[in-house]
């Protein structure tokens, strides 16, 4: 039987679905995580540890386990190991993208060059440096413009300025973010991170960030299948909610597109010379498009599937899920890809409302009850510190439509995400005696 | 039953397997494992796919048949044959899985004792490093319930622990277990020892 490597992040949104994904296609499995599981003596050829800083190491322990168990296929979950499951299938000689294309998917500012180099539509964009004088850098950036981080992922630190003033603070706010993320944790986000030690970041962000011309006009993703550099589109997500700033908090996805099929074959297009600019030619790709005045503009293209929980809104052919597809493609090179199933669906990543400890959640049952909504999924648990965008980095959940058509589904989730209300305390210790706040779900969007 | 009413889609996953899904169920809401011909010598659907040149296992579940072959044959030549002997099986009244299959799978009795010691010697110890606890709720036939709480509850690892870890020392120790489900209500996990993020 075929043996698939899956390299896990132990922080993953994506560990049920491609476990679940893998049981069902009967294939042999090795899960490779950054942290050891509990049970891993008792599972040697399942269970596996990598350094997951060290992509060449990494390999080279691969290479070693595959002498004892046989890898055919690695697949990459997240965009954390999209440069190792690159560097490994090199090392086991395994169809893959190259390393090359696998760090520039994986880097913002090089994949903007790339796009420049090769003509790819794109926003312009200025490497500058957290040390250089946020006076002067604002003289030289146009407005409005976007501050992003390197190799943050979900919006997480993205900033828009429209002035100086805006552009200053953001930078501050950005410096603040990203050394939280590569140092340690500020007081209000410790609650159950005892993974943040275990986060990969390029060394070559830390200092440096992106600043972007802001592109007006809505936004689509694109889920997509590369077999020898050919774009296989398997979904268009229009998302219906406007993402101007300042900050850009990922809500409502719906598919299939309403848009005119003349745009959506350009989007289809654009997005496959991104892919072949940046060198990519195998497994997955979801890519984030703006659509300009004068057509369609790549905003990135990552080297993986579409996160969090929202493949499940995806179904192919008999009932394939995306997971099942993508480990189909790594293991069999030139596997048939089924069609989308063509009933409209959506999904709506439940935005944290503002900071604080979750303490209740109401109106659950009523908003699973909603005619349309297959799913609500709370996926941040009691207790948990919650963390809004720019410096936030997870969802509160998931809620899942599927109806006639996308109009249905978008009004769908908008109803059950109405119905929900999160109660959060302050993070701090207060001796005001004020109770805790209570945040309808409706105001954060 | 007219057989060319049935209707059979092949989902090839590999060279090796293919799942066939049914459009009525074969086997209503169970499942059992052929590993090999002579296993399957007193259930008529498994003897029918086994008589094919190059299967070498079958997984009957509710409506849905896993065959694994030999890499020599192609899938488009052998689906035909595994085809027509579901629907050579489906157009008489035999079980798909005769009742003497199961008289080697212990009783539900055995399984638990034997669940239980797993879970007790081999399992818990080491979740235990994570605040964890697998706990076995029951056993209906040879259908294992377990449920697991402390770090393990709500934990994005979870399922990773759960197929690679737990079932996998079960099925190791125990011998005719079937399916492992987890029945822990993992929403309301207040310590979970791994968080998803998108980071």
């Amino acid at each position: 039987m075929p043996r698939v490597l899956l390299l896990l992040p132990t922080t993953t949104y994506r560990t049920e679905a491609f476990v679940c994904a893998a049981s069902r296609l009967g294939v042999d499995v090795t899960v490779a995580s950054e942290q050891p599981n509990t049970l891993a003596q008792l599972n040697p050829a399942g269970l596996l540890t990598l350094n997951f800083k060290d992509p060449q190491k990494a390999a080279q322990r691969v290479v070693e386990f595959s002498t004892s168990h046989r890898i055919d296929a690695v697949v990459s979950v997240d965009s954390q190991v999209v440069v190792m499951g690159a560097a490994i299938s090199a090392a086991l000689g395994l169809r893959h993208n190259s390393v090359k294309s696998a760090i520039a998917a994986q880097d913002k500012h090089r994949m903007r060059q790339r796009f420049k180099q090769t003509g790819v539509p794109s926003p312009q964009f200025t490497l500058c440096s957290l040390d250089e004088d946020r006076t002067t850098l604002a003289g030289r950036v146009g407005f409005p413009c976007i501050v992003k981080p390197l190799s943050l992922a979900a919006s997480q630190g993205v900033i828009r300025a429209d002035n100086q003033g805006q552009f200053i603070r953001a930078v501050d706010r950005l410096e603040a973010i990203l050394k939280r993320e590569h140092g340690t944790s500020t007081a209000s986000d410790t609650s159950g991170d005892r993974r943040e030690q275990s986060q990969v970041r390029p060394s070559a962000s830390s200092r440096q960030f992106l600043v972007e011309q802001f592109v007006g006009g809505s936004e689509v993703a694109l889920e997509g299948m590369l077999t020898r550099g050919e774009l296989h589109m398997l979904a268009l997500f229009d998302k219906p909610d406007p993402l101007d700033g300042p900050f850009f908090e990922e809500t409502i996805y719906v598919t299939p597109s309403r848009l005119v099929a003349e745009m959506q074959e350009e989007i289809a297009q654009c997005a496959a010379q991104a892919a072949r600019a940046l060198g990519l030619t195998e497994g997955p790709i979801h890519a984030e498009l703006r659509l300009a005045k004068d057509g369609p503009s790549v905003i990135e293209v990552n080297a993986r599937s579409i996160g969090g929980l929202c493949s499940r809104v995806l179904r192919f052919g008999t009932g394939m899920s995306l997971e099942e597809l993508i480990i189909r493609h790594a293991l069999e090179e030139g596997v048939e890809l089924p069609e989308r199933q063509s009933q409209a669906a959506g999904v709506m990543m439940i935005p944290v409302p503002r900071a604080g400890r979750l303490i209740e959640i109401r109106g659950l049952d009523e908003a699973k009850a909603v005619s349309g909504v297959e799913d609500v999924t709370i996926s941040a648990h009691l207790g948990q510190s919650l963390v809004p965008l720019p410096e936030g980095s997870r969802y509160l959940g998931f809620i899942f439509a599927r109806a006639d058509s996308p109009e249905a589904v978008e009004a769908a989730l908008r109803e059950s995400h109405a119905q929900l209300e999160f109660v959060t305390e302050p993070f701090v210790d207060r001796e005001d005696g004020r109770t805790p706040q209570s945040v309808k779900s409706t105001e954060a969007v | 039953m007219s057989q060319t009413e049935i209707s059979i889609t092949g989902e090839p996953i590999s060279d090796t397997t293919c799942r066939f899904t049914v459009d009525r169920p074969v086997y209503p809401d169970k499942s059992f494992a052929f590993l090999s011909k002579e296993a399957a010598k007193d259930s008529p659907l498994a003897q029918r796919l086994f008589e094919i040149d190059g299967i070498t296992r079958v997984l009957i579940s509710h409506d849905q048949i896993t065959i694994n072959k030999s890499a020599q044959a192609d899938w488009p030549v052998i689906g035909k044959s595994i085809g027509a002997a579901i629907r050579a099986h489906l157009a008489t009244d035999d079980p798909a899985v005769s009742d003497a299959a199961w008289e080697n799978v212990p009783s539900s009795d055995e399984i638990r004792d034997h669940v239980q010691q797993v879970l007790d010697t081999d399992i818990n110890p080491s979740v235990a490093e994570h605040g964890g606890v697998i706990r076995l709720i029951d056993v209906k036939e040879n259908q294992v319930f377990i449920q697991m709480g402390g770090g393990c509850q709500g934990c994005g690892q979870a399922d990773v622990t759960l197929k690679f870890g737990i079932e996998n020392a079960i099925r190791a120790a125990v011998t005719g277990v079937g399916d492992i489900l987890d029945v822990t209500d993992h929403a309301s996990g207040r310590n979970p020892y791994y968080t998803p993020s998108t980071k």
